[in-house]
């Protein structure tokens, strides 16, 4: 627990997790592991189904009732103070959430009770994790508010059905940051919004970032708002982190044939391409998911040692890890595409 | 087109005159004034109760027998005089008058309404309606009344924990309870309280518990008079309670279920609010919210929902009189005890309808628009 660097606000340690369901046991997340440092900004990408979510309700304990985690650790380091957030009591889990570490929820749309108004919603947050000063709460929230480009005095007495979606989503994310967390993890933070809200949001994620300071973990299956927030990218494939590494590696230089193919099912503007491929089939059955690599029955590079060993998440080149037996095919083979 | 359209356009507003101008000035802010929810309500709820008294009106007099025959043959089976002379004596001693027609018994009774005046009973002559029911009326209103708060304070906080442990054998009994309360009628309940632990085992004197008060006692704010009022209505209180307990029971318990899976349920919870804070003001706030407009409109039918309930407890309240006025057919009264639990129930439903802008703040809004 002491090799955690100074600079490492949250490692995920081997991780799995188990859905409990009448049809067997669904595995959502399987030995994953990852570090976040401070001020560092995340992306988890991935069809849905993958165990994205899954694996960001874990950090705060907020899976479903038929969750189990079966393995692992989540430490969160503050103040030189390592913490188990698997092992907190209920009282410091209480403590925990939102303050250390915020969730703001996919679709913020019903995010706020529905007969508080916003002022007494960012009061409630703030009382219940030990301020008293409502004086002090305002002018916090005043300022947050203002930081999400919104009118901040009209917001704060506002009803939340008296704002629109993307001011619900902006005043969520106000919120989020509310008591100084040190992580915040963002569900798909632009969906279900349009283009230019969501150009808002990101700008307005981008500076807040850089006043508060915090670290992001970001889910996402929108790959260009991932390019443009993310320092470190996660793929997530079968509840596994398959791929991990910063931004530009991941996106020029992908060593995983699922992140390739995410990629280029993907239209952008400076390569001339004819044809947007798709990846063939649909994400594996998690009760009963494929032996070996469980991406072999979709890809195109699969051989026999893919089917029956699952690689393991290796060192590509230097801090760009992937869990695939042909990244050299892979590289070599998307030289010739480019 | 345009130029075959305008001469006709203007053809057309010659013969408006003055008084035509007017006329549309008149429609256009009765139009208006109806536009106005609140009048538009209100308009509806008056017609409504019309409806229902004129239905009354001709109903009553539907019924077989009139108040003049029920106690022409009390008399007959009593004295043994002749069918003639009883009649006389009988319609003499009532406030009828027999020539009238049912037309115009109708639009005398419709005028005196309009002035507020429900009339004078038939059958004992002198008494007015509203005397009547200003007598029988606050016992109604304090017995029912009090059953339907307690269920439907008990069912809130009863249907919440149902809802959170649902599945658990906790919510299994309270399901069953609730279900045999709702399904079972208020004075079959009734019925089982007086058999089983009046009659059978005689934990309670039935025959001293009649009437709402011990004979003998004034009524006023003196403790015996109040400790026997609470004393005689104990047992049709706790009937309705027992009879509606089951209703809010399981309102309350879908309600909650809903709002459990409600996103700003599971962000308070994220937020790390205290588990009261999101219990009380996050999950029980905006459950309740849908049963306090069941509970405006169930005011209405307190009147009414007692009627068997107090005939079976021989508690003198509104119910025990419609029930009387039926038997010896008095018209009037019959038309008065309906008008006030028509007019209940109507508006009851329209006070729900004008208040709820106040618990909940989205259909404010769209209220004052």
């Amino acid at each position: 627990m002491s090799d955690l660097s100074p600079e490492t606000v949250l490692r995920v340690d081997d991780l799995s997790i188990v859905y409990r369901t009448d049809r067997g046991d669904v595995r959502a997340t399987n030995n994953v592991s990852f570090d976040l440092k401070r001020g560092e900004a995340m992306a988890l990408i991935g069809e849905s189904g993958s165990g994205k979510t899954t694996i960001s309700l874990a950090l705060i304990r907020k899976l479903p009732k038929n969750a189990v985690v079966t393995n692992g650790h989540i430490l969160y380091q503050h103040k030189n103070k390592v913490q188990d957030v698997l092992g907190l009591s209920r009282r410091q889990l209480r403590g925990f959430r939102w303050n250390d570490c915020a969730m703001v929820f996919q679709g913020a749309q019903n995010a706020f009770n529905p007969v508080l108004k916003i002022r007494k919603q960012f009061e409630d947050t703030a009382r219940a994790h030990g301020w008293t000063d409502k004086d002090a709460i305002r002018k916090r929230a005043l300022s947050l508010l203002e930081l999400v480009r919104l009118d901040p005095e009209r917001v704060y007495e506002s009803f939340p059905h008296e704002l629109s979606g993307g001011m619900k989503q902006r005043t969520l994310l106000a919120l989020g940051v509310l008591l100084n967390p040190q992580v915040v993890i963002l569900d798909e933070p632009t969906t279900a919004l349009d283009i230019l809200t969501q150009r808002a949001i990101i700008d307005v994620l981008n500076d807040m970032q850089r006043q508060l300071l915090f670290s992001i973990i970001f889910i996402s299956h929108d790959l260009s708002l991932a390019a443009e927030m993310a320092d470190t990218v996660a793929t997530v494939y079968a509840g596994e982190i398959v791929e991990i590494g910063g931004v530009d590696d991941i996106f020029y230089r992908s060593l995983h044939p699922y992140t390739y193919g995410l990629l280029t099912s993907v239209p952008t503007l400076d390569h001339a391409q004819d044809v947007l491929q798709s990846i063939p089939g649909s994400p594996p059955n998690l009760i009963a998911p494929p032996s070996g690599c469980k991406f072999h029955p979709r890809c195109s590079f699969a051989s026999d040692q893919c089917q029956v060993e699952g690689p393991l998440l290796e060192l590509g080149r230097e801090t760009h890890l992937a869990a695939c037996w042909h990244k050299d095919r892979l590289l070599a083979s998307r030289k010739e595409v480019v | 087109m345009l130029n075959d359209q305008q001469p006709l356009a203007t053809n057309r507003q010659l013969p408006a005159t003055n008084m035509s101008l007017m006329a549309a000035q008149l429609y256009d802010s009765l139009l208006k004034i109806y536009r106005n929810y609140t009048v538009r309500v209100f308009l509806q709820a008056i017609i409504t109760i019309w409806a229902v008294m004129t239905l009354t009106f001709v109903l009553v007099r539907l019924m077989p027998g009139n108040p003049v025959d029920v106690l022409v043959e009390q008399i007959l089976t009593n004295e043994g005089i002749s069918y003639q002379e009883a009649y006389e004596r009988v319609a003499a001693s009532f406030n009828i008058d027999s020539d009238a027609t049912p037309l115009d018994q109708y639009f005398q009774w419709l005028g005196d309404l309009l002035r507020l005046d429900l009339g004078i009973s038939i059958t004992s002559p002198g008494t007015k309606v509203i005397d009547e029911i200003a007598r029988f009326l606050p016992w109604t209103v304090f017995a029912v009344g009090s059953g339907l708060l307690i269920s439907f304070v008990l069912g809130i906080f009863a249907g919440m924990p149902m809802a959170y442990y649902r599945g658990s054998k906790l919510d299994h009994i309270l399901s069953f309870f609730s279900s045999f309360s709702t399904g079972v009628p208020n004075y079959i309940w009734g019925l089982l309280i007086i058999i089983v632990p009046g009659i059978a085992w005689r934990w309670f004197d039935i025959g001293a518990l009649r009437g709402t008060y011990d004979a003998g006692l004034t009524p006023g704010l003196n403790a015996e008079f109040i400790l026997s009022a609470l004393e005689h209505a104990a047992l049709p209180v706790f009937t309705y309670v027992i009879a509606i307990l089951g209703t809010w029971m399981l309102s309350m318990k879908s309600s909650t279920t809903g709002v459990l899976n409600e996103d700003y349920v599971n962000v308070a919870e994220a937020r790390g609010l205290k588990e009261r804070t999101v219990i009380s003001s996050y999950v029980g706030r905006n459950a309740a919210l849908p049963l306090f407009t069941q509970l405006t409109i169930s005011i209405g039918f307190v009147l009414s929902s007692g009627v068997v309930v107090e005939e079976i407890f021989v508690y003198w309240g509104i119910g025990h009189h419609l029930f009387q006025s039926i038997t010896v057919r008095d018209y009037t009264s019959l038309q008065g005890v309906v008008l006030l639990l028509t007019a209940a129930i109507v508006f009851s439903n329209l006070f729900a309808d004008l208040t709820y802008g106040l618990l909940d703040p989205r259909v404010r809004v769209s209220g004052e628009k």
